[in-house]
């Protein structure tokens, strides 16, 4: 079950984001979540719980115009723009070792962070995102992508759609309430930031080189968790993840699909736990 | 010391399930039967087996006197709880058919223990089968070695192919064959210490294409199987015991391996390539795996080694008995051994390619796990005591209504 967690804001990179959180507050070193697209703070309530009832500070706030945050004028939807604004709270938040955990586009995002600040990189956890080296984008980013079709497409999409496109592509179905709070926080304007940053990220592997590079010779603690059935991070990138980090403990899960933290939540959790407690 | 001077009635080639069970059952019914095996240790057992045996399986060794020994020994007599997405499969308890579950290193030695003690049957361990004799265009026995390297002759009326899925008594006949791939491959273990949810039941993971199952056995340990697609060759390669146990604890509602302690080698078979032999010739029968070397993923060798076995011997008995020729006995076999099996591996063998579930999968599955008179058809049809043309026409009207059912519930 999940442990309670609390939920609060911060003020942070211009704007006021949701914050959840667990564990003691003040410790220097902290369990950080990065959610994807489309995503929020809520993706990760209850391995925020987790961690904290482990005994570790765990904290997930939404990233700008995800959740019900909303991006400061002048807000670069870019994943740099996105990597500094991750490092602004954590600075607000007096944070200063972190172990990422990352999903889909929080991939880039904190792995951007994670080139400016690998001193401060104390573990990672890669759940269906990575270094993605000769990854070209799944069909529905090259529609994002696209002028005007991008837009048309964020226009016609109501709740029963998206509902419904979600789903076909997952193995097992997602739970009901995660795909309604999800398509909640689908607005208007997390919309246009979707397609600003798909637009902003031509070459989604084009880091990888550089990242590989940086980090691999570091051997940071990491943990891979993967669904198997991913329609859009295919799960063949789970191994991958050893060029990076060499010493991962690599899982893909057969039964899950690109959100495995929503379809198989106890053996996230349980993944999670075990690799903080090995740290 | 065997005698290489009158002809036996039969002479089989591999003492191991099949071997020994046709071996029995010949032997018993008055006919002198040598069993040719190379292993010399009388405790030889098959290493890289899962040790499951089918319901279908049971009433043949039932009928070789076997079942009661086996349950004396330890053995378990589980049900299958088969796990898929729509949710788990489970047949009615009283309606679930019962396989067996007794390690091979106990099973093994025990049969040829049987079939030893079995008048008129020679157990000949430590020869070699080398070429197949010839007669008047028909098999007519074995040459073979002995321990000490000299060559005899063994002649017989009939000669019997039971060595397996490699069988060299197969290749030397060359009878047709028939394969296609397997696009899986295995690794297993026995763990001790907690057994698994559903124990002493039996546990299958249908992950669609990925598979997994926990097979509680005798003496309170489990043995662990993983069969997934060969993409995931290399994470085994790796680190056997590892990899399994990361499977294993990867999988939905997963069994406590990791609570369990590993007891014995892990060990995995990557080539799992499905082999359908012709199982007759002039003179010759295949039975057991030299027959039909089918998916692994089905638990239905050791099963089908005591059944193709007992087919095989009820066959043959009258040509042997002198009433009628025996090729008419072994065509009997034959179209047996088509018609018992020839359905359920056509299945099989589609699902090895390593493709994901079709529709019609789908829907019964889907079915099965949402209603028990669904549950209770499929699971008779996976112990393999009905076949698919048994199966099909109670179970496809029965999804279609289930899941509309369902599909208007919601």
């Amino acid at each position: 079950m999940s442990a309670a967690v609390e939920r609060t804001t911060l003020l942070a990179g211009g704007t006021r984001t949701r914050l959840v959180q667990a564990g003691p507050t003040d410790a220097a070193e902290a369990v950080v979540f990065v959610h994807g697209n489309p995503g929020s703070a809520d993706d990760w309530v209850r391995l925020v719980g987790a961690a904290g009832a482990a005994g570790h500070r765990a904290l997930a706030f939404d990233l700008p115009d995800f959740g019900e945050t909303i991006a400061p004028d002048g807000f670069e939807h870019t994943p740099f723009g996105y990597a500094e604004f991750v490092a602004e709270a954590l600075e607000e938040l007096g944070v200063e070792r972190v172990q990422l955990v990352l999903h889909d586009f929080g991939g880039p995002i904190g792995l951007i962070w994670a080139m400016a600040h690998p001193d401060a990189l104390a573990g990672i956890v890669l759940i269906d995102t990575g270094v993605l080296p000769g990854y070209s984008w799944h069909s529905l980013a090259r529609i994002w992508r696209t002028p005007v079709l991008g837009e048309l497409f964020q226009a016609i999409t109501n709740r029963s759609g998206y509902r419904f496109a979600l789903n076909r592509n997952e193995p097992r179905g997602l739970p009901r309430e995660f795909v309604e709070t999800m398509y909640d926080h689908y607005d208007r304007r997390t919309r246009r930031a979707v397609l600003k940053l798909y637009r902003a990220t031509p070459d989604p592997g084009g880091m990888s080189e550089n990242l590989i590079g940086l980090l691999a010779p570091r051997d940071v603690p990491a943990l891979v968790v993967w669904g198997e059935h991913d329609a859009y991070l295919p799960a063949s990138y789970a191994a991958e993840q050893r060029q990076a980090f060499p010493s991962a403990d690599v899982h893909v899960l057969p039964a899950s699909g690109h959100w495995p933290f929503a379809d198989a939540p106890e053996t996230v959790e349980r993944l999670l736990v075990e690799f903080l407690s090995r740290n | 010391m065997p005698s290489t001077d009158s002809p036996y009635d039969a002479v089989i080639v591999g003492a191991s399930l099949a071997g020994c069970a046709a071996a029995i059952q010949l032997g018993r019914a008055g006919q002198r039967v040598a069993v040719v095996e190379k292993q010399p240790d009388p405790q030889a057992y098959k290493r890289t087996c899962s040790h499951f045996i089918q319901a279908s399986g049971v009433p043949a060794i039932e009928r070789l006197g076997l079942l009661e020994p086996i349950e004396a020994a330890g053995g378990q007599r589980p049900r299958v709880h088969a796990w898929t997405r729509w949710g788990w499969v489970e047949a009615p308890p009283e309606q679930a058919a019962r396989g067996i579950n007794l390690r091979r290193e106990v099973l093994d030695p025990m049969v040829r223990s049987t079939a030893a003690a079995t008048p008129g049957v020679e157990l000949m361990l430590g020869w070699s089968a080398e070429r197949l004799l010839r007669e008047d265009g028909a098999f007519a026995g074995v040459a073979v070695r002995n321990p000490a390297g000299e060559e005899h002759d063994l002649r017989a009326r009939l000669t019997i192919g039971a060595d397996g899925r490699d069988s060299r008594i197969a290749e030397l006949s060359e009878v047709p064959v028939k394969t296609s791939p397997n696009a899986r491959f295995a690794y297993g273990g026995y763990f001790e210490g907690a057994a698994p949810a559903h124990a002493p039941d039996a546990t299958a993971w249908f992950l669609d294409p990925q598979w997994a199952a926990a097979f509680p056995t005798d003496e309170g340990l489990t043995f662990y199987a993983a069969m997934p697609t060969k993409d995931r060759l290399p994470e085994f390669k790796r680190d056997p015991e590892a990899a399994l146990v990361k499977f294993l604890a990867d999988v939905p509602e997963p069994p406590p391996i990791r609570e369990g302690r590993r007891v014995g080698p892990v060990l995995g078979k990557v080539d799992m390539t499905n082999r359908m032999r012709r199982p007759t010739a002039p003179g010759l029968a295949l039975i057991g795996d030299a027959a039909l070397a089918a998916d692994p993923l089905f638990g239905v060798g050791c099963g089908w080694a005591f059944q193709s076995a007992g087919w095989m011997s009820d066959a043959v008995l009258p040509a042997l008995a002198g009433s009628e020729p025996l090729e008419k006995g072994l065509d009997r076999y034959r179209r047996r051994h088509a018609k018992e099996l020839r359905g359920h591996t056509f299945f099989m063998h589609d699902y090895s390619t390593g493709r994901r579930f079709n529709l019609p999968e789908k829907m019964m599955f889907a079915a099965a796990a949402r209603d028990a008179r669904a549950a209770a058809i499929i699971d008779t049809y996976a112990t393999r005591q009905i076949g698919p043309a048994q199966m099909l026409p109670r179970m496809v009207p029965r999804a279609i209504a289930v899941n509309t059912r369902h599909a208007l519930a919601r």
